[in-house]
């Protein structure tokens, strides 16, 4: 059940996240732009909007990817190993992605 | 083709396979009239009788009322003995005749339904009563005996459980009949044990199991909508506690006249 209501949630939060980001980075009139990036990614709530967005990503990918292998009856033993897995990598990636949203600075 | 000017030939093709003598299934043919109201087990019974005694296949009541004939015709899970033969023929005048699939194959069309029965037994198909049992009858609303309708014709016969993708993937997963059995049970107000059901329905094999291909929908013989039901039970698993209170609550007056709209 918990896996299901992680799918459900973030599938919700990623239809927000997924619309803001295709509007703002790839459709006119904000066509991608160097320099908007630039503004964008000074602006902390962006740097917050995106480190929410790879959060959802993530536990909906990895959610996904967990229910897909478990649904493999040779797989099942192997439920808690997958279930470590995706944390493990769930947490690095979220760890990694969090300190390059935080660590970008633009330029003087 | 036709037999001197009878009645229509037409090719029967059969998946044969002996696990004693057999490596793998094979499709045999044969050939048959057509006559006028024959269905596909007629066309099975007149090759057992006349053609090849050793053709094994499950077969009951012939009025889809007993399950026991499910097979797939062309590819889609059916009742053999509700399938008329001449609108399963395809344009070369063939219709294609092989057991449910996912599941082993004991011989030629039979298969062993093992898992389908365990899984069955699993979600405590019967009703257990409440402890006050009215002294005359459970009075029931028209609205609570119409949500059990979706459930109560099913008839087991195991075509929604084989074209399940998550049953061929994995035979843990309580199926769709099954879960279809447990959402009559829960919705019965005369059933006392909903929340323990429903508990037992959102472990892992249950119904956040389900992926809505929705092929038992597309496969069940009497049109019912397993899928709807575990999209139901889902719901209901949710919020579990107030269910079962709501239950409590209805069993103190089951015995008591429904009051008219
Ligand atoms: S023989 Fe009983 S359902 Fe077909």
């Amino acid at each position: 059940m918990r896996v299901f209501q992680m799918q459900r949630i973030s599938a919700i939060a990623l239809l927000i996240f997924l619309t803001i980001h295709m509007i703002v980075v790839h459709y006119p009139p904000f066509h991608i732009n160097f320099d908007i990036i630039l503004q964008r990614m000074a602006d902390p709530l962006w740097k917050a909007i995106d480190i929410a967005f790879l959060f959802f990503v993530l536990v909906h990918a990895l959610a996904g990817a967990y229910v897909v292998l478990t649904d493999v009856q040779r797989f099942s033993p192997l439920k808690r190993v997958f279930a470590g897995a995706a944390i493990v990598l769930g947490v690095v990636a979220m760890y990694y992605g969090t300190v390059t949203i935080l660590a970008f600075q633009p330029p003087a | 083709m036709s037999n001197n000017g009878a009645y229509p030939i037409v090719t029967v093709r059969i998946q044969r396979f002996n696990p004693d003598t057999d490596k793998k299934p094979y499709l045999q043919e044969f050939q048959v009239e057509l006559k006028p109201g024959t269905t596909v087990l007629d066309a099975l019974h007149e090759i057992k009788a006349h053609q090849d005694g050793s053709v094994t296949f499950r077969r009951s009541c012939r009025h889809a009322i007993c399950g026991s004939c499910a097979m797939n015709v062309n590819g889609k899970n059916e009742l053999v003995c509700k399938a008329p033969l001449k609108e399963r023929l395809d344009r070369k005048g063939r219709v294609t005749i092989r057991p449910l699939p996912y599941l082993p194959i004991v011989k030629d069309l039979v298969v062993d339904r093992s898992s389908f029965w365990e899984q069955y037994q699993r979600v405590k198909p019967w009703l257990v009563p409440p402890e006050n049992i009215p002294e005359k009858e459970f009075r029931m609303s028209p609205e609570e005996v119409a949500a059990l309708r979706n459930a109560e014709t099913c008839i087991m016969c195991g075509a929604c459980y084989s074209s399940c993708q998550i049953i061929a993937l994995t035979k843990e997963y309580i199926g769709p009949h099954a879960l279809l059995k447990a959402f009559m049970r829960v919705m019965d107000p005369r059933d006392a044990i909903p929340g323990e059901r429903l508990a037992d329905l959102a472990g892992g094999d249950g119904v956040y199991r389900c992926r809505t291909i929705f092929n038992c929908i597309d496969a069940c013989p009497k049109g019912l909508n397993p899928t709807e039901a575990i999209e139901t039970l889902r719901k209901l698993a949710q919020k579990r506690q107030a269910f079962e209170a709501a239950r409590a609550e209805r069993q103190k007056r089951l015995s008591e006249p429904i009051p008219s709209p």
